[in-house]
């Protein structure tokens, strides 16, 4: 049954700028995949959109050599330095890119509504504890679905002003029921 | 109760009036009335003009296919609409509505005088009327025919109104809520498929809102009706009222557009007045019915003369009577039942004509027991009353004889031609149709989606043959998704079956050349216009309707391209699908800008993207220019400057101290891995070997063609790690082309590309005292020229923050490029800004920096070079490392053309009279030759520089590289402007000021 019908008594979604996290892209072959996430500690999913948790470190793959790492401010140079010690013997790309995004959290019982305002993506179908690359608007995002109701949305930080403004239509709009 | 309301009857709500104005005239309708509906039951008909001869005309219809109730609306400023259609548009409080096409009013009108003149406006009149002289063309008939042109007034004002978009992905959408749909939606959700349906009415139920009389499964229509709407809720089907399915692209890709606030009164504010839907479906079923054609006879458009099938929703579903005394005049059976329904409510009608000669008995004989007079075999020729039909004027046809005419009066007259199949949304996905020789209608043959038609969709007609295949379409439509469900079928009581018979335009014992049959209202095509064409050499259903304009309006042809081509058809002697029917495009229905526009329209017109430090340039008076997707400060102006002066004080401080320049809109790819070395000889046109980490390089990208595709200085952070920075407009496409190379050419290379340009915010501190300004800022590093000489880079500490410091400089002057985390980047620049106060230091904007660069020759990708620009031809030979093996492009550079001495090669240039030249403007060689002129060139930069106290320019010019201190002229407007060709590195040649 689909679930994007309007709700008129539900309040609008709530929406957050979550703060500064260690963030990093990480690049390595397929074959090495595993010997690297041994290496650094963690868990790298093989499927594209399945995360995994490690500690407090989650990783995310994005592609088939690619995935992105959330990790804590404590753990951030010790995982750069658990990849350059690895780097000789399996050689990988880790990039921090901690001040690349700005992160958005969505909640409530129109968070998934409005999104189908800005993603072309059938966002219902992104099962929960997963994620996937995808389009807001014209910006590239990607949309971590923590719950039924609760998404992330890492958004570069250049483009964080018109889609904050387009999600602030969205807001107006979701408020008036109609 | 106006006078023509019937108690008791329709759908609308009697105790809830609804005040408006019609042409400033107070009325009132009741709530759930269009304004046409609303209009009928205080029997105004004239609801507007036509098109070319200016007519009266009213409503024929009841639905979106309307072609002349059109009507501007307005609530309030800036919320003017012209063309609504009245039998669309719902009645809401206070709604202003005003008739089209009429001068002074609508009773009299000066225009109609074209109808007068009806036998010079034939087909083609404008293309054989307005050929000589052609030098009246742009100063006559073009603004006459503009001035004529055009269906009501365009809105000036600025829309004030918000409009939304949403995306929908659903297994099935079933397009059109009557009694097919509404069978189909239930099926489909049975199946536990996830089901959308959607209706372009205010309510679903299609023709059943207009047939209550039927009984289905024991229930009158109507319960029924309500019955299957709370099943399908139940179900958890979305049902999606005054929603058209406006277009029906590839891959069960559907555009809807919802009405949202139209019909309120009082819409909550900020709510949008449309939304677009973007659907995505497993399977579309297309239960759009069919629409009713007229007949096309002499004076079928008086107001008054409408379908039958209308008169027949306007009393049951609005319970408006459309005249005191009808006459029908049909060739369907569908009409028969109208008539019935009519005078089951109290109205009169005095004859059915039908062109047929045989009709069902069953018909005849009810039509007789309601005293209605039945006249087979017979022919409309003429209809009387100016304002308002007042008779009709029937014959009897015998052995194709049209016998003596007899008046009937009547002051309404219906009409049915039958019904055509609406195919407009199968058509959009280029499904082809196939002639339905028996029925004489196309019909939907093969498919080009994952889609199923139901229902009269297809050429089915009667309820129960709909309903079945409603719920067939249901079914395989969940089979194909791998589904099941039930079969689901009803029981039809009183059913109305029908057939007809399809018609040119009516034989007439009068002239036909005379006769005023129109084919299409909207646009006054008549069937002599048709006939005309043919006569004239038209063969093609496609060039009859280029030529006559026929079913060229904004309905689309909906009731008129059938008989169009019937007609075509006739004229040609030849069967209809050998004349072709024309290709239905979307939209369906007329569709708003503001309902593509969506959510992009004010500050979200175009995504913009801004820098960290955008804040502050915002605060300091900073006037924006946009560059690609970004907005860069252009100047910063101070107090009463304009930009010359801004832009010439800024170089000045740059060139006399120092200035700072927020670069963080760079593209930045970080390139890494063992064979990142590698990567870098093969994608650029430079060595990078044997640079060794901590040093920099200019580097310049080509594409296979040899022509330059980016540039940007790349810096070496380690053996294995390239900093590259690329031009920002070509951040992304650098890193696709990038990608794109390693993905398919080199996927042996252990490398990998990560985009920066957001991770790093950059503030370029250039000018002899740039050291100075940020010395005291910097930890970790010696930065004097010894060793940190021009063109290095290294990691270090910036104001306390984690930094790349890169010495480059892209204006000639000693020149630094601090890239701190992004979110330190305000605090960066305004520790540099405080720091540089002592020097006093000047925040410049893109133009300076436009400037300074151009005095040094150095190019700008994209402004000095469009694509057909080589190394050789900029000037940068040096930078191509001409003992590599191999980069993206070297072997084009050895075609004979890109080695040839003529090609178009980078200069500078200036001009003898020191005025300024302009920025593309075309260069010959020899300024006293016959036009048109042999161009050499073109300026692609030029500015005021303060530095030389003239004004500097670049260009392209043939063979330009060998023609230093010769002479070109450049043909302006107010004279032509003498120039020298010069080296582009205008100001300190030698470099020395680098060095510093």
């Amino acid at each position: 049954m689909t679930t994007q019908r309007h709700d008129f008594n539900a309040a609008p979604f709530l929406l957050e700028e979550l703060p500064w996290t260690p963030r990093f892209s990480l690049r390595v072959r397929p074959a090495n995949r595993a010997a690297l996430a041994q290496a650094l500690g963690l868990t790298l999913p093989e499927r594209i959109g399945q995360r995994a948790t490690t500690g407090e470190a989650e990783a995310l793959c994005l592609g088939p050599d690619e995935w992105l790492i959330l990790t804590t401010e404590a753990q951030r140079d010790a995982l750069a330095a658990a990849g350059a010690g690895a780097y000789a013997a399996i050689p990988h790309s880790l990039v921090e890119i901690s001040d690349r995004e700005i992160t958005l959290r969505l909640s409530g019982p129109q968070a998934l509504t409005a999104l189908t305002a800005g993603c072309l993506r059938d966002v219902e179908a992104i099962a929960t504890g997963t994620a996937a690359r995808t389009l807001f608007d014209t910006a590239t995002v990607v949309l971590w679905r923590d719950g039924a109701d609760s998404f992330r949305m890492d958004v570069w930080r250049s483009f964080l002003p018109h889609v904050r403004a387009i999600l602030d239509k969205i807001t107006v709009e979701l408020k008036t029921g109609l | 109760m106006s006078r023509y309301r019937i108690p008791g009857m329709g759908r609308v709500d009697p105790a809830k009036p609804v005040s408006f104005t019609f042409d400033g005239k107070p009325y009132t309708g009741l709530r759930g009335d269009t304004v046409a509906s609303a209009l009928l039951s205080h029997g105004v008909h004239l609801m507007g003009r036509s098109f070319k001869y200016h007519r009266p005309r009213g409503p024929v219809t009841a639905g979106s296919e309307e072609p002349n109730a059109l009507i501007g609306t307005s609530r309030g400023p800036g919320r003017f609409e012209p063309n609504t259609r009245a039998t669309v548009q719902e009645l809401r409080e206070g709604l202003q509505a005003e008739s089209q096409n009429k001068f002074p009013s609508l009773k009299f009108d000066i225009g109609a005088v074209n109808d007068r003149a009806y036998m010079l406006f034939s087909a083609g009149f404008y293309y054989k009327t307005f050929m000589w002289p052609r030098s009246f063309w742009d100063k006559v008939y073009e603004p006459f025919i503009r001035a004529a042109a055009g269906l009501g007034k365009s809105p000036t004002e600025v829309d004030p109104d918000t409009y939304a978009h949403r995306n929908l992905h659903t297994d099935v959408l079933v397009v059109g809520g009557g009694a097919a749909g509404i069978q189909a939606a239930l099926v489909a959700a049975k199946s536990g498929a996830r089901v959308v349906l959607v209706d372009e009415n205010p309510e679903m139920g299609g023709s059943l809102l207009s047939d209550p009389a039927v009984r289905i499964d024991g229930r009158g229509s109507w319960a029924w009706l309500a019955e299957q709407l709370s099943q399908l809720r139940a179900a958890g089907v979305t049902l999606m009222t005054r929603t058209t399915a406006i277009g029906y692209y590839h891959q069960n890709f559907v555009g809807l557009v919802e009405r949202v606030t139209d019909h309120l009164d009082q819409p909550p504010s900020g709510a949008p007045r449309e939304r677009m839907w973007h659907v995505r479906a497993g399977q579309v079923i297309l239960a759009q019915g069919a629409l009713e054609k007229p007949l096309v006879f002499d004076g079928n458009d008086r107001p008054g003369v409408m379908l039958a099938g209308a008169a027949q929703t306007y009393l049951n579903r609005y319970g408006v009577k459309v005249g005191d005394n009808a006459a029908v005049v049909t060739s369907h059976d569908s009409a028969w039942y109208a008539a019935f329904d009519l005078v089951d409510a109290g109205a009169r009608v005095s004859a059915i004509a039908d062109t047929r000669d045989h009709v069902r008995t069953d018909l005849v004989d009810a039509a007789r027991k309601r005293g209605i007079e039945v006249l087979t075999s017979h022919t409309a020729t003429a209809t009387y009353g100016r304002l308002r039909v007042k008779a009709v004027r029937v014959n009897p046809v015998r052995h194709g004889q049209v016998g003596a005419g007899r008046k009937i009066a009547c002051d309404v007259l219906l009409i049915s031609g039958g019904w055509t199949p609406s195919l407009h949304l199968f058509s959009h996905t280029k499904g082809s149709l196939s002639w339905d020789a028996e029925s004489r209608t196309f019909l939907p043959n093969h498919k080009t989606e994952a889609c199923q038609i139901a229902g009269a969709g297809r050429g089915l007609w009667g309820y129960g043959p709909a309903l079945e295949d409603g719920a067939r379409a249901g079914l395989a439509a969940v089979e194909a998704l791998g589904r099941t469900s039930e079969p689901l079928a009803a029981r039809v009581e009183g059913d109305r079956p029908g057939t007809g018979a399809i018609q040119t335009e009516l034989p007439t014992d009068r002239s036909a050349g005379k006769a005023k049959a129109f084919v299409d209202y909207q646009n006054d095509v008549t069937a002599k216009d048709i006939r005309l064409a043919v006569r004239e050499g038209m063969r093609s259903i496609e060039h009859v309707k280029r030529y006559t304009t026929n079913g060229m309006a904004t309905d689309q042809g909906k009731m008129s391209n059938i008989n169009g081509l019937m007609i075509a058809a006739d004229a040609l002697g030849k069967e209809p699908p050998q004349v072709g029917l024309t290709t239905f495009r979307p939209p369906y229905t007329p569709t708003s800008f503001g309902a593509f526009a969506g959510y992009h329209k004010g500050a979200t017109f175009e995504l913009t993207r801004k820098t960290p430090i955008d804040p502050w340039a915002e605060a300091n008076g900073a006037v924006f220019e946009p560059v690609s997707l970004w907005r860069r400060a252009w100047y910063f102006p101070k107090g009463t400057e304009d930009m010359h002066a801004a832009v010439a004080r800024e170089c000045r401080a740059t060139r006399a101290s120092a200035g700072m320049f927020d670069a963080s809109t760079l593209g930045k790819i970080e390139v890494a891995g063992p064979d990142a070395t590698e990567f870098m000889n093969r994608m650029y046109t430079n060595p990078w070997t044997k640079l060794a980490p901590g040093r920099c390089r200019y580097g310049l990208l080509l594409g296979e063609d040899g022509f330059i595709r980016d540039d940007g200085v790349i810096g070496r952070l380690s053996q294995d790690l390239f900093h590259v920075t690329t031009t920002t407009g070509g951040a992304a496409r650098v890193l696709n082309m990038m990608e794109d190379y390693l993905q398919t050419e080199w996927p042996d290379l252990n490398v990998w590309l990560t985009s920066t340009t957001e991770q790093w915010a950059t503030v370029a501190v250039n000018g002899p005292n740039a050291r100075k300004v940020i010395a005291p800022l910097v930890e970790g590093l010696d930065l004097s020229d010894e060793t940190f000489p021009h063109m290095s880079v290294a990691e270090c500490t910036v104001a306390g923050l984690p930094a790349r410091l890169f010495r480059i400089s892209f204006t000639g002057e000693l020149g630094f490029e601090i890239n701190v985390p992004s979110r330190h980047g305000l605090a960066l620049w305004k520790a540099i800004h405080q720091a540089g106060q002592p020097y006093d230091i000047c925040p410049y904007g893109t133009e300076t920096m436009h400037v300074l660069r151009a005095e040094k020759g150095y190019i700008i990708v994209g402004q000095d070079t469009d694509g057909t620009v080589t190394p050789q031809d900029a000037g940068l030979d040096w930078a191509v490392g001409k003992a590599k093996k191999d980069f993206v492009g070297k072997r084009s550079l050895q075609r004979p053309d890109i080695v040839a001495p003529n090609r178009k090669q980078l200069v500078g240039l200036l001009t003898e009279d020191g005025t300024k030249l302009e920025e593309g403007a075309q260069i010959v060689l020899d300024p006293n030759q016959t036009l048109p002129m042999t161009m050499a060139g073109h300026v692609t930069s030029s500015y005021d520089s303060t530095a030389l106290g003239r004004p500097i320019a670049m260009a392209v010019i043939t063979g330009g590289h060998g023609r230093m201190g010769e002479t070109v002229h450049i043909p302006m407007p107010n004279g032509t402007v003498k120039a020298t060709i010069t080296s582009t590195n205008f100001y300190d040649p030698e470099g020395e000021r680098l060095k510093a």
